[in-house]
């Protein structure tokens, strides 16, 4: 099934199939994350910020 | 009589397209982008990647736009001051540009939109950031869909990257013949084997070439949902950890430690200095090209009197250098690029019109030529009174230093070779140039036997 609208770029076949395999793995990664800063955040520690909008992470600065 | 005129590398995105109109910058956005548009403005997105250095801010104009049809609004972006290319950047500056561009896609994922390109011609350095300045790049995230631009940025910035750190920082160069980035087999060929105990190189370009080459001849059509925004969120951090851990230090190469040995005193140095700032003063000159400008001493002094100064240097490590201070110092209106003046940035891609040449990007108010004409003349060759026509086609004002054969330097350069050069002298330099210029001032360094001059192209 083909998605609408195609994208203007090629986008590859291998390197969509590949990235789906590393994304699977890796999403896994940001979901153990995310349990563990509720599992801290019940009891009451503080969860690492990772608020992308406070511009002080600029990666250029 | 309005004169409007549509950018050569703007062809490729049915979005929209760049267009000057009586010298002015304006980018069509057609009607096909218009929801995609109206979610970056009204999402946020546009105004915090704007306040976050990330994006070139834009004004909507009243301007008619190019192509009448197709055309939902036309907007005016702010001007970058110089247009360059990733194989003229340092490894900073590449590494930069591949770290905003993930930046972007993180904050924009957060508020549903996702890039649609990752390409390293849509990063420039604006105030010494690296910033996008294709505002039409980004389109609503549908759930379950892959990254599109994930073939390209592993092109575009990973590959080069990592070639640089790994291999050989000149491998920069490889963008100049793939303009769509290096091809992740060939940078898999090319990079030590060690590096499939990276696991980002081993996934993102290892076993990415491997899949690439298997599915190459097969028509692949995922099925919708095959990727969650977990998914997505952690394969954009894996290629932004991938892409910190690279580094390369500048050591080594020809001239990054120049200053350190030179046959210059201090006071000549600060002569020559005096003389730059003194002459940048009279001439006002809004942009000038600093010519072999090493780790950007001499663009400094007319970068601080506020002439946006573009400074070229062949070294890899001395470009780098300055691009580092450059953000140290957090200074706006230096860029610091690589370029080897023998053999400079041809005009490239589609119909060798897609990026321009160095010169066609060009002519500038002031070029300074400091302590470079004997390697033009001298190593490679080029006759006096074709060094004079080049400079003459790239500036308004000349600054340029004479180095004679008696400088140590010049010495060193004639050890080994034959003096085939009756003519590098004081006079036949001055013949030479003045066909081309008025020379309005000459002045010998203090200290030293060479000499500035300021010079007015005919």
């Amino acid at each position: 099934m083909h998605y609408t609208p195609l994208p203007y770029l090629d986008p590859g076949s291998g390197s969509f199939i590949i990235q789906i395999a590393i994304a699977a793995l890796l999403g896994l990664g940001v979901a153990l994350r995310a349990s563990w800063s509720s599992i801290k955040k019940y009891f009451g520690m503080k969860p690492k910020s990772e608020d992308e909008d406070t511009d002080s992470d600029n990666v250029q600065d | 009589m309005s004169r409007t005129e549509q950018l050569s590398a703007s062809f490729r995105d049915p979005s929209g397209f760049l267009f000057t109109d009586n010298g002015i910058l304006y980018r069509q956005i057609n009607r096909a982008y218009s929801n995609d548009y109206a979610r970056l403005m009204d999402s946020g997105l546009y105004a915090k990647l704007v306040k976050a250095s990330l994006l070139i801010p834009h004004v909507e104009s009243d301007q008619l736009p190019a192509e009448s049809e197709s055309a939902f609004k036309v907007i005016q972006p702010e001007r970058v001051p110089f247009i360059s290319y990733p194989y003229e950047w340092s490894f900073s500056q590449l590494k930069d540009a591949a770290l905003a561009t993930l930046s972007i896609q993180k904050r924009a994922l957060k508020l549903d939109m996702s890039l649609k390109d990752a390409s390293a011609y849509n990063i420039q350095f604006v105030r010494g950031k690296a910033m996008l300045i294709d505002t039409l790049s980004f389109e609503i995230y549908k759930e379950g869909e892959p990254w599109v631009a994930y073939k390209q940025f592993c092109q575009h910035f990973l590959a080069p990257l990592a070639l640089m750190a790994y291999r050989d920082v000149r491998l920069c160069q490889l963008l100049r013949v793939y303009i769509d980035g290096v091809p992740l087999d060939l940078a898999s060929g090319l990079l030590p084997a060690s590096t499939k105990f990276n696991f980002g190189l081993l996934t993102h370009i290892h076993i990415h070439a491997g899949a690439q080459k298997r599915y190459s001849d097969k028509v692949v059509a995922p099925r919708k949902g095959g990727m969650s925004k977990q998914a997505l969120t952690g394969l954009i951090e894996s290629l932004e950890a991938t892409v910190k851990k690279l580094t390369w230090k500048p050591a080594g190469t020809e001239w990054g430690d120049y200053y350190e040995n030179t046959n210059y005193t201090d006071s000549a140095f600060e002569h020559k200095k005096q003389l730059v700032r003194e002459w940048s003063i009279e001439k006002k000159p809004a942009l000038v090209w600093d010519l072999g400008g090493n780790t950007g001493v001499f663009s400094r002094e007319a970068a601080s009197l506020g002439a946006f100064t573009v400074s070229f240097d062949i070294d890899p490590a001395a470009v780098e250098q300055n691009y580092r201070t450059v953000k140290n110092q957090k200074e706006q209106n230096i860029l610091s690029l690589v370029l080897d003046l023998t053999n400079p940035s041809p005009a490239i891609g589609w119909d060798n019109n897609e990026r321009d040449s160095f010169g066609a990007r060009g002519p500038v108010d002031m070029a300074l030529a400091l302590a470079v004409i004997h390697h033009l003349a001298i190593s490679n060759n080029v006759p006096l009174p074709q060094l004079a026509n080049f400079f003459a086609a790239h500036c308004k004002w000349l600054v340029i230093e004479f180095v004679p054969k008696s400088d140590s330097q010049v010495q060193k350069l004639l050890t080994s070779r034959e003096d085939i050069f009756p003519d590098y002298t004081r006079e036949g330099f001055e013949a030479a140039f003045s066909s081309c210029f008025t020379i309005h001032k000459s002045e010998l360094v203090r200290d030293s036997e060479r000499a500035l001059y300021l010079m007015e192209v005919k």
